[in-house]
């Protein structure tokens, strides 16, 4: 039986993770790009990457762009096997109707 | 962790519209843009060259890709900025090499084969432009390598049997042709 994702299925960090894996896996997202796609603010979108991060789902790697900080986040392979056991799982909630 | 059935059908449908909304992202952050550009720079281009008379349209071709190389340069620079890939960065390199190759390989051809009329150079343009778009749909999207195929076969079609209406046909077709694929590519997802 599959089972649901308790951190995953907040619904900030559900939509995080949806980004994240249709991304290429070699991809990493800007957070400013990624706080306008998911219309969320700087605050709310900090509190629950880190929440991701220290669940191991997501890598966010801080580097310097043109000598400003920027952070890029990416899906790990646990994160998006996470996801897709999740997604399975809601499926599979439907289908039991 | 329990949910309802409704519950899970919410949640599902969140997922879909923001996979949804991020790939309408990526796509409307720049590559169909080139297909559109060009589209357009084309089908002006080849009305100009059907209708106008061949110094006067010389000139208007040289505006028109003066243009699109500053448009395009401009559009590469702001492609999907928010999105980065350890994998593009030496990719991106050797495309813009190959393309510059190209562009190259396309000089000396026409300057070792001149003295070449309107539409013998434009045939050589198309030849080069069709081989880097069918390289490129073989390297990054194998769906698009045919459409490359498709715009190659339709010039030869032109060239060789409606040689009288050659540049309206590469007007609306070939220019047509892409601004039509850039608008599909955009409105795909």
């Amino acid at each position: 039986m599959l089972n649901l994702n308790e951190t995953i299925h907040q619904p900030v960090r559900l939509r995080i993770m949806a980004v994240l894996v249709t991304l290429e896996p070699t991809d990493e997202v800007d957070f400013t790009y990624l706080r306008d796609l998911l219309e969320v603010t700087d605050g709310n979108l900090g509190a629950h990457l880190r929440k991701l991060e220290e669940a191991g789902y997501i890598r966010i790697n801080k580097v310097f762009v043109e000598r400003k900080p920027h952070s890029y986040i990416s899906a790990t392979p646990e994160g998006c096997r996470v996801f897709k056991e999740h997604v399975a799982a809601l499926e599979a909630i439907l289908q039991n109707k | 962790m329990d949910i309802s059935h409704d519950e899970a059908e919410e949640a599902l449908a969140a997922i879909q519209a923001m996979v949804k909304k991020t790939r309408r992202a990526i796509s409307r952050s720049g590559a169909y843009a080139f297909l559109i550009l060009w589209g357009v720079i084309w089908m002006v281009g080849f009305l100009n060259s059907q209708f106008l008379p061949n110094q006067t349209a010389s000139y208007v071709w040289m505006g028109l890709d003066i243009a699109g190389g500053i448009i395009s340069a401009i559009i590469g620079i702001r492609l999907n900025r928010g999105i980065r890939s350890s994998a593009s960065t030496t990719t991106g390199k050797r495309i813009a090499f190959f393309w510059l190759l190209l562009f190259v390989y396309c000089v000396m051809a026409v300057a070792v084969a001149w003295p070449v009329d309107g539409k013998q150079l434009a045939m050589f343009i198309i030849f080069f432009v069709t081989i880097g778009w069918v390289s490129m749909g073989l390297l990054l999207s194998f769906a698009s390598a045919w459409w490359g195929l498709a715009l190659l076969a339709l010039s030869m079609l032109g060239y060789f049997l409606l040689n009288d209406i050659f540049y309206l046909w590469m007007a609306i077709l070939g220019g047509g042709g892409m601004i039509a694929l850039g608008v599909y590519v955009r409105n795909r997802w």
